[in-house]
């Protein structure tokens, strides 16, 4: 403590090892909340077509196009230990030759500050809906369901789930091409 | 130019380095509570960073630099025994006791 360095380094060192013992302070006030709130999914439009599908294994798969709707008010889930949400719309269902499977069709970024009542609509599907087979054509029960991944300040980062979700069904036909 | 750095004075005694210890450490835990209850209220833990780092800032200030109040004691050294031949093999008992030892 004799000298200028020497002060201003156990002076950098004490504030350094305060701001830690600060940002876990940050976590325990929100380490246990539940980060769940209620989800309304509607789909407008469902439709089916069987094409080639070059990265799986056999000739022909299927493949389902989804227009939905989805509505979410994610204030709650915004707090002082939050910095982004990673929204993604999960299709799940079973097959006679697959027990479960789950499908992403569409994600989106929520940072903290920008909108977040969440109010889409006519909204298709970012990513293709392939089968491992043929498994969606006339298939009675998909369950589509929104959930989110929370990206924290500080502490875990959980996957949670959002209250609600929107069972749909595939028609028993293939859609053809179309003639000009 | 690193001659002029090291010729500015910048010592203080013991009583003003416990002092200027106990102001930064007392100065920065005050702002981190301020900072906490703070960024607790309004949800931002931004503003519980910006808190610290003005209370780091305000003790850099007050405790770096060598103000007066922490040369309030300065050590008290003895006389300077004059240096001769004579003196120095006449009595080697008594300048061990008598060096002077400065520190920087």
């Amino acid at each position: 403590m004799n000298t200028v360095l020497s002060r201003a380094n156990s002076l950098f060192a004490f504030s350094l090892s305060v701001m830690a013992a600060l940002t876990f302070g940050c976590f325990i006030t929100t380490a246990f909340k539940d980060r769940s709130v209620p989800v309304d999914i509607h789909v407008s439009k469902v439709m089916l077509k069987n094409v080639d599908d070059f990265t799986g294994p056999r000739e022909r798969s299927d493949l389902g196009f989804v227009t939905f709707d989805l509505s979410a008010n994610l204030q709650p889930i915004f707090d002082w230990n939050v910095k982004e949400l990673f929204l993604y719309l999960t299709a799940e269902y079973s097959t006679k030759s697959n027990a479960l499977n789950q499908v992403v069709l569409w994600d989106k970024i929520v940072l903290r500050g920008d909108n977040n009542k969440l109010n889409l609509k006519e909204v298709k599907s970012k990513y293709f809906f392939f089968d491992d087979g043929n498994g969606l054509r006339a298939n009675k029960n998909i369950t589509l369901t929104l959930s989110w991944n929370v990206v924290p300040n500080a502490g875990i980062l959980p996957l949670v789930m959002g209250s609600g979700h929107k069972s749909l069904a595939f028609p028993e036909s293939y859609e053809t091409a179309k003639s000009y | 130019m690193l001659s002029m750095f090291k010729s500015i004075p910048t010592h203080m005694d013991y009583k003003g380095q416990k002092l200027a210890e106990q102001i930064f450490q007392g100065i920065i835990l005050v702002s981190a509570v301020i900072g906490f209850i703070y960024g607790l209220f309004i949800q931002q833990f931004g503003w519980t960073v910006y808190i610290m780092l003005a209370g780091f800032t305000v003790s850099c200030l007050l405790t770096l630099p060598p103000w007066p109040m922490y040369r309030k004691n300065p050590l008290s050294w003895q006389p300077a025994m004059p240096e001769t031949p004579g003196e120095n093999r006449e009595k080697p008992q008594e300048n061990p006791s008598q060096k002077k030892k400065k520190h920087k």
